[in-house]
């Protein structure tokens, strides 16, 4: 049984928004790089998911690339938010504005 | 004119050092200057006094077959520098070197107590060096540069006593003036090059008769505006007065001697253009006839004992412009000869005067004088005589010479106003022999120490001035005595009708003098009369027992009673006032009150205030919120998705 790849392609752009409204909406930084994580995910799916469409692998290729970036971009964030939180005793994302003009 | 000769290289070196060595005397003096002391006259004079002996030696050379020609220097083809020592330029070589030198001489005498007197040598020397470059160059640029150098050592000289305000003044009008002056030659150099492509004075002058004769009444009017700035013509008269404020050996050298004579000089050695240019000849002889009658009138009502020999320099070389004006050339060098000798005799001998008055120049506060200072009282009456043209003395020739000239060359009016002159030249001159040395002494001088300067006064004096015991007197007398001889007989050589004066010069201005169409005798007896007049008002009203008598009420009253056109000077200061300074006085205050803060000021204050102003406006931008700048970077991307869709979709 296939599946028709619109149904992909709507689901990651589902998850983008959502990522995107997280982003945005949020003030928790751990909220924030989830919903970034949500994000390289819905673009994940679309490369897949195209990927198939045109029996091509470099989809595939692509996403491996993305989720090993997007470890390292975790693991970065993560020491930043607990260096904030260390230096600031607390986890909104709006009181860290120092480099206001 | 004869062409350039060829280079004649055993003639080269010489002449060389003749312009070098004041050069290199100059350089020493300001190296070594503080600790040479007295020496450093010495050492100024010799290097002036070898260079006339050179140029002396020259003048078997300069005098053949068109001089001797050293070229120099070719920045680029029609630009060759070089140096010309032919007759005319031999002429003032020798007054340079040879006057300067006795000056010099003088100098270490007038100097003596002055702590800076190895900076006077160094700028007499530097004067001497530039006055050589003028007129040695053998190319209008080289010219130039002599010109610009000569008045920039007047404006050292004249402040060199920079401590005094007065002088300070006058080194700044006189060089303004004569700045103005330069600039008049600048492009008349610029209008030659453009007609002839060469500046070497031989190309120059074998072209001058093909050019179109606006163009050459241009190049003359430039080069005369030159030549009136540094000859103190009228109207740019005013800074030669004024320029008395510097020593009075500067006085006799530069302002009397050589440097102001330098018009002359130029309007000589351009004859062939001025030969091409009548109307160019005709408003250079009236000016000189203007300035002469001019310097006359002022002469007479001044009482500062240097600025009547100055009013008289300015008179004179108005004869000379007169002379050479009219074309005759000879006369008006003849003249500038003459009057080197005795106008340089004359300001030394009042330097004498006023040396043992102990800086008294008016004469009112004089009188009685011969008896205490009589070999001052014979050099000035021996100068007074020649200026004034008395028969057998130097300035009567050349004078006579000048004044026929115009009648020959059909200037009738002006030879008039010049024998009118001569008549007003022999009335001031010897009013102010008269109320110098004759009569009773009317000053406050202690008559005891009369002729013994500096011994008793010279602290109290000049604060500048260390107490050193004074000079013997025959470094300042042995100059003046040098000078009393050709002063006395100088005019000689122009007697007569083959005489060594016209030989001397040759075919350098072309074709001889017109024969005159009247006796000489008539002319000669006719000035002689006026002068006779002139000499017996001055007798009348000054030297009689009777005017004597009563001669500090009389003076008191004269004083007083001075028409205000003379006192003022024909009111010139105040027409330049007008005319030149104020104007330019209005346009810096426009300047400075409103293009400066309002436009040049204002431009960078406004692209200030636009710069702040951007800012303010992207400061908001820059909020620090990570969450502005995310929505920031997706409205970004959703306007370029819609626009990328919007073109889709049209297409």
């Amino acid at each position: 049984m296939s599946v028709d790849v619109s149904n992909y392609v709507v689901l990651a752009a589902v998850m983008f928004f959502i990522g995107v409204a997280g982003v945005l909406l949020r003030r928790n930084p751990l909220i924030v790089l989830m919903s970034i994580e949500l994000m390289f995910n819905a673009a994940n799916l679309a490369l897949v998911a195209f990927s198939r469409v045109w029996v091509n692998n470099a989809g595939h290729i692509f996403v491996f690339l993305v989720v090993t970036v997007a470890a390292a971009e975790a693991a970065i964030g993560l020491a930043i938010v607990v260096a904030l939180f260390r230096r600031a005793k607390n986890v909104d994302v709006d009181e860290v504005a120092e480099l206001r003009g | 004119m004869s062409g350039v000769p060829a280079f004649a290289a055993a003639a080269a070196a010489p002449l060389l050092a003749v312009w070098l060595l004041p050069l290199i005397g100059a350089v020493a003096l300001w190296a070594l200057g503080p600790a040479l002391k007295r020496t450093a006259g010495v050492l100024g004079s010799l290097t002036v006094l070898a260079a006339f002996g050179i140029a002396a030696a020259l003048f078997p050379a300069a005098t053949q077959n068109g001089g001797v020609h050293v070229p120099l220097v070719t920045w680029i083809p029609g630009y060759a520098f070089g140096l010309w020592l032919d007759p005319l330029s031999l002429i003032w070589t020798l007054i340079i070197t040879g006057v300067g030198g006795l000056i010099h001489v003088y100098s270490i005498g007038y100097m003596w107590n002055d702590r800076a007197i190895a900076r006077f040598f160094a700028y007499l020397n530097f004067f001497v060096f530039s006055m050589l470059t003028l007129v040695l160059s053998d190319n209008v640029v080289g010219l130039l540069v002599g010109w610009g150098l000569v008045g920039l050592a007047s404006y050292f000289l004249i402040g060199f006593w920079f401590q005094r305000p007065s002088a300070v003044a006058a080194a700044r009008k006189a060089f303004v003036i004569n700045v103005f002056g330069d600039i008049g030659i600048m492009f008349a150099v610029f209008a030659i090059y453009q007609q002839t492509g060469s500046i070497a004075f031989a190309d120059v002058f074998a072209k001058a008769p093909s050019l179109a004769p606006g163009i050459v009444f241009a190049i003359c009017l430039g080069l005369f505006i030159g030549a009136a700035a540094k000859s103190a013509q009228v109207p740019l008269h005013t800074w030669l007065p004024d320029a008395m404020e510097g020593p009075t050996p500067v006085s006799a050298l530069i302002h009397a001697a050589t440097m102001v004579t330098a018009g002359v000089y130029l309007v000589a050695r351009f004859a062939p253009l001025w030969n091409a240019s009548p109307s160019a000849q005709t408003l250079v002889a009236v000016v000189g006839a203007i300035t002469a009658l001019t310097g006359a009138l002022l002469g007479i009502a001044q009482w500062d004992i240097k600025r009547i020999l100055a009013y008289s320099t300015m008179s004179q070389i108005g004869y000379m412009i007169l002379g050479v004006g009219v074309g005759a050339y000879q006369a008006g060098v003849l003249h500038f000869f003459t009057h080197a000798f005795f106008k340089a005799q004359l300001f030394l001998g009042a330097g004498l005067i006023i040396h043992a008055l102990h800086d008294e120049q008016d004469v009112r506060k004089m009188g009685g004088l011969s008896r205490r200072l009589p070999f001052a009282f014979w050099a000035m009456l021996l100068g007074t005589l020649a200026i004034m043209g008395f028969p057998g003395f130097s300035g009567y020739f050349s004078k006579d010479a000048v004044i026929e000239g115009a009648l020959l060359h059909g200037h009738p009016v002006l030879a008039a106003v010049a024998a009118l002159t001569a008549g007003i030249t022999a009335y001031y001159m010897f009013r102010m022999i008269f109320l110098t040395f004759f009569g009773p002494y009317r000053g406050d001088v202690d008559e005891f120490s009369l002729g013994m300067p500096l011994r008793v006064h010279a602290a109290a004096h000049e604060p500048d001035q260390e107490h050193g015991g004074h000079a013997p007197d025959w470094i300042m007398q042995l100059p003046v005595a040098i000078l009393m001889v050709p002063t006395v007989l100088a005019g000689w050589l122009s007697f007569g009708t083959e005489s060594p004066w016209s030989r001397f010069f040759g075919g350098l201005f072309g074709a001889g003098e017109p024969a005159a169409p009247f006796p000489e005798w008539i002319t000669t007896s006719g000035v002689l009369l006026l002068v006779a007049l002139g000499l017996v008002v001055a007798y009348l009203r000054y030297g009689s027992p009777g005017a004597q008598a009563a001669a500090i009420d009389r003076l008191r009253a004269e004083s007083r009673g001075m028409p205000q056109i003379l006192v003022r000077g024909f009111y010139f200061d105040d027409l330049i006032e007008f005319a030149a300074v104020k104007p330019a006085a209005w346009l810096g205050e426009i300047f400075s009150r409103y293009v400066d803060p309002h436009v040049i000021d204002g431009a960078v204050r406004d692209v200030v205030w636009l710069a702040g102003a951007l800012g303010y406006v992207m400061r908001a931008l820059q909020n620090g919120l990570v969450r502005a700048y995310a929505l920031t970077i997706v409205v970004g991307t959703a306007c370029f998705l819609a626009y990328f869709a919007f073109i889709g979709a049209v297409k």
